[in-house]
């Protein structure tokens, strides 16, 4: 047995509540940044005060810039993402319930599983060119791991009496995989797409940094080359906003989806 | 005309070890169509392989169980089997409503339709109030209820229970047994019911097959000739139930009627 729990990610939750030290912490290393950097006038070719970079986010010409290529990055995230996801939960539930199935690719996944999935960035290149196919592609590979083990992980912990529940209700196979094996699975599918979320960003962003052309990974490499420091990290600045974005979103959905299991860890039952 | 035929049936289970367990050996009985029959047996003599067998769960290693003169050879349609282990029976995800639904919406009824029979079977398991609740807000005896109200929503035309009342108190238990008797009767639902508790047994059933222990075979099947409708009170006083309770125990339990 090689499937693993430990991608089931363990998350900090939030408490939900107005973090008034964390936000005072968060203030601190921001006027640290600014100040360090201003009373250093060396380093700020490299290392802009704070100010500098968020003044020049909100430079029109600049800001319609990123603005353009949030929205490609913000695309390719998408597709690869949802293309992933639509993917790999399948498949992993048919794995998950039919052992041959799983026994068939078993070698295939643990040999491709470890690889850093960045690996495949130039096998995509030569495959697909470089335009967003590729970028999608490579997205979608990286996303799907931790999809597809989890949903796997999660229908084969389904209990047999819930099995045999949809059996005697008359239900046949493809019936309960749809019906009962992927929602029993969903707590262990949502670990797997929450692990995945910023998977895919990291993964569009490199590959837009290899590749070229628009998005915010290409738009951070070059104006570093291009020697616009502050550009750079404001683009960064709105990567990291798109991270956080995302990820709140998630949090939000998830949390209505799933009431009816939070409930029933809160109560032990599981 | 009989509606459910186990005929030589046996069951072994493998055990880890290599040797196996025979669970149950050689039972043969008849259920009748429109018949309440219920089963007794000790603990571990094989009653819920039994059952498991009859809805085509598990395929038994000997013998065979007809539904409606076919061979059950996988889960027969319109029978359906009522979980011991009714708390990992229930889907998590759904409410009590949405739980009792399933049983409506597999067969395709209509929304509208579905919803207020379901409505009317929570209230009759006593559960109004609870629709919007998730089964894991419920206390044990209520989640078995769910599941019971569940299985009846389909409406099967055989029903199997196994220790359907477990886990609910003493008061409640004979609540449930007088609202299944009403069903089975609305319905006309054949309902193999198994149970612990003799007097249960014969409160509800026409007739009784008493199991020995493991590996179990039928020893003795007893005819319920009580009236219906019954009544908690009377049918139980009366002279005949008493003495059913007295053939039963004597055969279960021979040490009981010669005292300690
Ligand atoms: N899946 C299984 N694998 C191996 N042995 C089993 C399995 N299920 C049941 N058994 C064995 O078969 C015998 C009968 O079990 P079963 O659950 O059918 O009894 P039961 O009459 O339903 O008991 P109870 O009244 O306690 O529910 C027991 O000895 C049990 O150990
Ligand atoms: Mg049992």
């Amino acid at each position: 047995m090689s499937l693993s729990n430990h991608e089931r990610g363990s998350e900090v939750k939030s408490s939900g509540r107005f973090n008034f030290s964390g936000l005072a912490l968060f203030a601190a290393l921001l006027l640290l940044w600014e100040f360090s950097s201003r009373f250093t006038p060396a380093i700020q070719p490299y290392f802009p005060p704070a100010s500098r970079v968020i003044h020049s986010l909100f430079q029109p010409s600049l800001a319609r810039e990123l603005f353009g290529h949030l929205l490609d990055t913000l695309g390719r995230f998408l597709g690869g993402y949802f293309l992933a996801a639509a993917m790999a939960v399948s498949l992993g539930i048919i794995l998950g319930y039919f052992r041959f199935a799983y026994s068939l690719l078993e070698v295939v996944i643990e040999l491709l599983r470890p690889m850093p999935s960045v690996a495949i960035i130039p096998v995509a290149i030569l495959l697909l060119g470089i335009g967003n196919s590729m970028m999608v592609a490579v997205t979608v590979y990286a996303c799907a791991w931790p999809i597809l083990i989890n949903t796997i992980d999660g229908v084969r912990n389904i209990d047999r009496t819930l099995i045999d529940t949809g059996r005697t209700f008359g239900l046949g196979r493809w019936k309960i995989l749809r019906r009962i094996a992927l929602p029993a699975a969903a707590p262990y599918i949502v670990t797997g797409l929450r692990i995945s979320l910023s998977i895919a960003l990291i993964l569009v962003t490199t590959s837009e940094m290899v590749v070229g052309g628009s998005g915010l990974g290409f738009f951070i490499l070059d104006e570093e080359r291009s020697l616009h420091t502050s550009n750079m990290y404001a683009g960064i600045v709105v990567v990291a906003l798109l991270g956080y974005a995302l990820n709140r979103l998630f949090i939000a959905v998830e949390t209505k989806a799933m009431a009816w299991h939070r409930g029933l860890t809160a109560r032990g039952m599981l | 005309m009989s509606i459910l035929d186990v005929e030589g049936l046996s069951k072994s289970y493998r055990q880890a070890g290599g040797e196996s367990t025979l669970a149950i050996e050689n039972i043969s009985f008849q259920v009748n169509e429109g018949e309440f029959v219920s089963l007794v047996g000790p603990s571990g003599c094989g009653k819920t392989t039994l059952l498991m067998c009859m809805a085509g769960l598990i395929a038994p290693s000997a013998g065979r169980v007809v539904v409606k003169a076919a061979e059950v050879d996988g889960p027969p349609r319109n029978l359906v089997l009522v979980f011991q282990e009714y708390n990992k029976s229930l889907f998590a995800w759904r409410t009590v409503l949405g739980n009792v639904l399933f049983g409506l919406e597999v067969k395709g009824k209509p929304a509208r339709e579905a919803e207020e029979k379901a409505s009317y079977l929570i209230g009759l398991v006593g559960l109004d109030g609870f629709e919007r609740h998730y089964p894991w807000e419920l206390s044990g005896g209520m989640q078995q209820r769910v599941a019971i109200a569940r299985a009846l929503a389909y409406e099967p035309e055989v029903l199997l229970m196994d220790e359907p009342f477990g886990s609910v108190d003493a008061m409640t238990r004979l609540e449930l047994e007088d609202g299944l008797l009403r069903l089975w009767k609305e319905l006309g639902t054949t309902i193999l019911f198994v149970t612990h508790d003799i007097e249960e047994a014969i409160y509800l059933s026409d007739r009784i097959y008493v199991l020995g222990r493991r590996p179990s075979r039928v020893i003795q099947a007893v005819e319920v000739r009580l009236g219906r409708p019954r009544n908690q009170l009377t049918t139980r006083a009366d002279a005949s139930f008493m003495e059913l309770r007295n053939e039963i125990y004597k055969q279960t339990a021979p040490r009981l009627s010669s005292g300690w």
